[in-house]
């Protein structure tokens, strides 16, 4: 909220500079988004007096003139073809500084010394706001008297600074001069000078015989209360407030909407007017709308009513939206009249409401929305009419309306001493409590170490005791709070279970080259198709958001693939060839809840892995050494995912329960991976943490190293090519047991000495019994257990 | 030609020999051609038949003297060549130490989480736990149970994303908050780190998904200034002894009294720079006194308890911690980006 500086100080005294000023305001809790001082780029400009002016000698438009200035006479050279002796001009002088950044300079125009520059409203950049015969050709001419050598700042009420507040979601009545005021004068300790406000009467008759006014819906409006003013006289508006107007950043659009503006900034209340010859039989009805009505506002824009806004209504039906906007039918005019003031409270939510499903904000409405006390709304009525009064432009009719039939009670706390000082922790006496309550206009009675509290009728937001701690700090001081350590019993921190988790992996990666990123939860629709899944598949329905920003932000992943492959794209359009990436976070399934009715959130971690050497082994090595590391004992088994290449995809299962998926992992799908930009060697795996984790063995006993020498035995099987090799091993080591301590691949033959469309592979077993030298018979025995097992998985020995 | 003179021409050769051979392998020739069962010296002991055999022993002696003395000339001169030999195959071995070769990548921690696990090193350190809590979130425990009603202005402030009437994607981590003082009595020391949700568009500095670290105390006579010296304790490990906060009064629905808190510049350390405004302080974090409704709402007596919360935007300290200015490059997952935090 911008608050012209000079409005303020009419109010209470600011004997501090701006920078303290703002210092202070900010550390009690108004805060100052910035200050600026409207004439900073326009000194030294004065009034002066054109004594003669006379044609210039060598030109034949130029003129030179002999001004005066208070203090001296200054001969200046001036083009302007209006410029007449006897005329009260602005003059620039030696020095002077015009808006973009224009320095005036002692000079010779054609051989004439000029000592300055008369100027014009455009080169002094004053708006017509603050002084509308700017706008003129030619140089600007005083029409009113002024003392020669007056800075003209003064005239156009550019002397001033305005302070653009930011106020606090629970300080409503802040947003208001008379608000900051008493802010500034709790702060500074100096004296508030707000306004005895009394209107006179002056016009004939009551009220009452000029307009019919009921509220149907008490709940959406609290408060309704009207004044009228007779003999109106539509006009520009007086200079200085003008001149408030437009240091708040609002325009002056004549003295009544003026004045209900001016009213609004300087109390908080928004307030409207109406031309009362133009409502309907002189009614107004303050009800909810009725569905299939429809409204033309101010601006003029037509709207169809749900039934759920309130608005003001004349015998015709809704003319206004209230709170919101005025309608074009009663609007101002030069022609009208009579005025009807309005000053209501209305209910915040409701408001709210309207204003969200119509999609526009008001000054007003945004006003009402953060809360207007119905209290304090005869206050504002009443300023309304003494400015008409101190303006003269009409007449107050006698009488008042004001239905308000619940009123609103004090608000009383009882706040105990001892519980201020435990809750701020700062060692103030009851006494200064109570001085700083008192100047925050509080109605306080010290007893018994017990504040007695009544808040101030402006203040809505004091509810208890907790409240009441906070003003008594902010003005305290919060730099008088100490800073002390936690005490009471000692507590065991720690991480949770997933973090622990997160950092198990993220440790693991790390070491092994991996960087770890981070995607939106959010995905698009056009993602998740674009893996292929199938029709039912579930992860083709996702969570969906209601309110998206887009499209990318429409649905919940139900997979971490569209995050991650949209990372590898973007890496591979950046020119990274190769590289290693890795994410975690939740999933969010489609179809199961919680007993919350939540979705249920899954712990996922998705790898990576491009370009280069890297290979479907790469990636299923990773995930394997994962498995490994965290302890779960695996098996490997085809996959389905059709986002991956159909003979390079595979998943890791729990070797107790197959249906236990530890991860899918495998080569993107060509297609897939051409569709994203991405490389075709581009190999990712999407593992389940949860279950990875749930299903870790921690680690038992230690075994201790054998004594027993080892033996090596070398066999080269051949097979099929499409045998796999993993089961054989598994097979073969299953039918060892555990005499046979480990099966090495070392190598993989294909060529025509073992056959078209079959391969060769060469295994080392290594053998070792716990508790005796093997023999050579036992060795022999267990290698033909080994053939065997192979023989029957249609492997045999090389010849 | 008598056995002597024999004797004589074979220690000759040995020493003519020994002054040509190079290597190893040649002296190893050598000592085959003269000690070796076909040797030179060996033939001379065969030919010991044909002394008389009183001048057997004496010959046999002398015989075997000068083997043991050519023996020893040999395995010296073998010592030497060995010793020559290894030092050429160092030499040759040696390698460019500085040729740049080998490194193997190691990875890292998103930014973010690398910060995150200092920011729960400090508290976890100061005795708290770390909780965490549904991303997608009940209304009730996201607003409600923190003192933001249904039509409450202060929603507006947080551009929510709607899954429904009554699940929102949560738009802080406060939620954790509540559940946890509705499952578990005080003394609670608490940490919540977590995704939170808003309806912004992508800028510089917003983006609709980011992360938060809330902290929450609640106990018997807990003060503000226990939260101040908490978040002092905070600032000081991650920024330096030199840092203090200033706190300023702020308002949050869910806390009274409510608290904006600045740190003392870690990039000036006070005196004033660009990246401060010339203020000397940033804005950090919110905070303040649990709000004695909320406490009642969680089921806790503010009669006879009382706490502090505080909330931390990770993304806004990470940003500050690391002078990067622009957000997005945290979601794009470019590895030019990634690899400078190894």
């Amino acid at each position: 909220m911008k608050v012209s500086m000079n409005w303020l100080k009419r109010y209470t005294d600011i004997p501090v500079s701006n920078a303290e000023y703002e210092s202070r305001m900010v550390m009690s809790g108004t805060g100052v988004e910035g200050m600026e001082d409207l004439g900073a780029e326009l000194e030294n400009v004065v009034v002066g007096r054109v004594l003669t002016c006379e044609n210039h000698p060598n030109s034949d438009h130029l003129h030179v003139c002999s001004v005066d200035v208070g203090d001296e006479t200054l001969q200046i050279v001036c083009g302007a073809p209006n410029v007449a002796a006897g005329q009260l001009v602005p003059v620039a002088k030696i020095g002077a500084r015009l808006p973009g950044d224009v320095k005036i300079k002692k000079g010779k125009l054609r051989g004439v010394e000029s000592q300055g520059m008369i100027c014009s409203g455009d080169e002094m950049g004053v708006p017509a706001e603050l002084y509308p015969s700017v706008g003129a050709a030619g140089i600007l001419v005083f029409n009113e008297d002024h003392p020669l050598g007056t800075d003209v700042r003064d005239i156009f009420g550019l002397k001033d600074t305005a302070v653009d507040f930011e106020i606090l979601a629970n300080r409503p009545d802040c947003l208001s001069v008379w608000g900051i005021a008493r802010e500034t004068a709790a702060v500074l300790k100096t004296p508030l000078r707000l306004p005895e406000v009394k209107a006179e009467e002056g016009g004939k008759g009551d009220i009452r015989d000029r307009v019919d006014v009921s509220v149907e819906d008490i709940d959406l409006c609290p408060r309704y209360a009207a004044r009228v003013i007779e003999n109106v006289k539509v006009g520009p508006s007086p200079d200085w407030l003008r001149q408030y107007l437009y240091a708040a950043g609002m325009r002056s659009i004549n003295n009544v909407v003026d004045i209900t503006n001016f009213v609004m900034l300087e109390t908080g209340h928004p307030m409207h007017a109406f031309d009362l010859d133009k409502v309907k039989d002189r009614k107004i009805i303050v009800r909810r709308t009725r569905p299939g009505e429809k409204l033309t506002t101010l601006d003029g824009k037509k709207y169809d009513m749900t039934g759920a806004e309130l608005a003001i209504c004349d015998a015709d039906g809704p003319t206004g939206l209230a709170g919101v906007m005025g309608g074009e039918e009663s609007e101002i005019t030069e022609n009208t009249r009579e005025v009807m003031f309005e000053c209501a409270s209305f209910d915040r939510t409701g408001i709210r409401l309207t204003t969200r499903r119509l999609g526009f904000r008001t000054e007003a409405s945004g006003r009402f929305e953060r809360g207007v006390s119905p209290r304090t709304v005869m206050t504002a009525l009443e300023r309304a009419c003494q400015m008409v009064n101190e303006l003269g432009c009409g007449d107050v009719v006698p009488g008042v309306i004001d239905i308000y039939p619940d009123p609103v009670k004090d608000v009383r706390v009882d706040a105990p001493v001892k519980y201020i000082v435990s809750r701020t922790g700062v060692d103030l006496t009851g006494e200064e409590m109570a001085d700083i309550l008192r100047r925050l206009y509080f109605d306080v009675t010290l007893e018994d170490g017990v504040l007695h509290v009544i808040a101030p009728e402006f203040r809505q937001d004091i509810e208890g005791k907790a409240d009441i701690s906070e003003e008594v700090l902010r003005l305290a001081g919060y730099e008088r709070i100490p800073s002390t350590g936690l005490k009471g019993e000692t507590t065991q921190g720690g991480l949770n279970a997933k973090l622990k988790r997160h950092m198990t992996v993220q440790d693991i990666l790390t070491g092994l080259g991996f960087y770890e990123t981070m995607t939106y939860s959010f995905i698009s629709m056009k993602s998740l198709e674009a893996l292929g899944f199938d029709r039912n598949d579930s992860r083709l329905k996702p969570v969906t958001i209601r309110n998206p920003l887009g499209e990318d932000t429409a649905c919940l992943r139900t997979t971490m693939m569209p995050g991650l492959l949209k990372t590898v794209g973007t890496n591979r359009r950046a020119g990274n060839e190769t590289g290693r990436i890795y994410e975690l976070g939740n999933i969010y399934s489609p179809d199961r809840k919680t007993d919350e009715g939540l979705p249920v959130e899954k712990d996922t971690l998705a790898l990576g892995v491009w370009g280069g050497d890297s290979s479907f082994y790469t990636v299923r090595g990773v995930a394997e050494a994962i498995l490994r590391r965290v302890g779960v004992n695996y098996a490997i088994v085809p996959a389905a995912e059709k986002y991956l290449h159909p003979g390079r995809r595979a998943a890791l299962v729990s070797r107790a329960d197959e249906s236990r998926v530890y991860c899918v992992l495998g080569q993107l799908h060509p297609d897939v991976a051409e569709e994203g930009g991405m490389d075709r060697n581009t190999f990712v795996c999407e593992m389940d943490l949860e279950t990875v984790f749930a299903d870790a063995k921690p680690m038992g006993h230690v075994e201790p190293i054998a004594r027993f020498p080892q033996v090596a035995r070398d066999l080269a099987l051949v097979m099929d090519e499409d045998k796999p090799l993993g089961p054989l091993m598994d097979h073969m080591k299953a039918a060892c047991g555990p005499t046979l301590e480990d099966i090495r691949l070392f190598d993989v033959f294909r060529g025509v000495q073992v056959g078209l469309g079959r391969k060769s592979a060469a295994f080392s077993l290594v053998l070792r019994a716990k508790d005796h030298t093997l023999t050579e018979e036992e060795i022999n025995a267990l290698v033909q257990k080994a053939l065997k097992a192979a023989g029957a998985d249609g492997a045999v020995l090389r010849a | 030609m008598g056995i002597r003179e024999d004797l004589e021409k074979i220690g000759q050769e040995l020493q003519t020999e020994l002054g040509k051979v190079a290597d190893t392998q040649a002296l190893e020739q050598l000592k085959v051609h003269l000690l070796g069962k076909k040797g030179s010296l060996t033939a001379l002991l065969r030919g010991m038949g044909a002394v008389a055999p009183e001048d057997r022993p004496k010959m046999g002696q002398i015989i075997n003297e000068r083997r043991a003395e050519m023996q020893e000339a040999l395995e010296s001169k073998m010592r030497e060549l060995s010793l020559a030999e290894k030092e050429r195959r160092l030499k040759k071995e040696a390698l460019d130490i500085t040729e740049p070769r080998d490194i193997p990548e190691i990875g890292a921690v998103h930014p973010t989480q690398a910060v995150l696990r200092e920011v729960l090193d400090c508290f976890i350190g100061l005795g708290f736990d770390v909780a965490e809590g549904p991303e997608v979130e009940l209304d009730h425990y996201n607003f409600e149970l923190l003192n933001l009603p249904k039509n409450h202005p202060a929603r507006d402030a947080q551009d929510t994303f709607y899954v429904d009437d009554n699940i929102v994607m949560r738009t802080h981590t406060s939620p954790v908050q509540a559940r946890v003082m509705l499952s578990r009595k005080p003394p609670i020391r608490i940490v919540c780190p977590g995704r939170v949700f808003r309806a912004d568009e992508i800028d510089a500095t917003h983006s609709p998904v980011f992360h938060q670290i809330e902290g929450l105390v609640i106990d018997e006579n807990v003060t503000m200034g226990d939260l101040k010296g908490t978040l002092d304790a905070f600032a000081k490990k991650l920024y330096g002894a030199d840092i203090t906060t200033r706190f300023r009064p702020s308002f949050f629905p869910f806390t009274e009294p409510s608290a904006e808190v600045d740190l003392t510049c870690f990039n000036c350390r006070g005196k004033g720079c660009r990246m401060c405004k010339g203020t000397g302080y940033i804005e950090v974090l919110g905070c303040g006194m649990v709000n004695p409704r909320v406490l009642e709402m969680c089921g806790i007596d503010p009669e006879k308890y009382s706490g502090f919360a505080f909330g931390i935007g990770l993304e806004r300290i990470t940003l500050l911690r690391y002078g990067i200015t622009d957000m997005r490059l945290l979601y794009e997952g470019d590895l030019r980006f990634l690899r400078q935090f190894r």
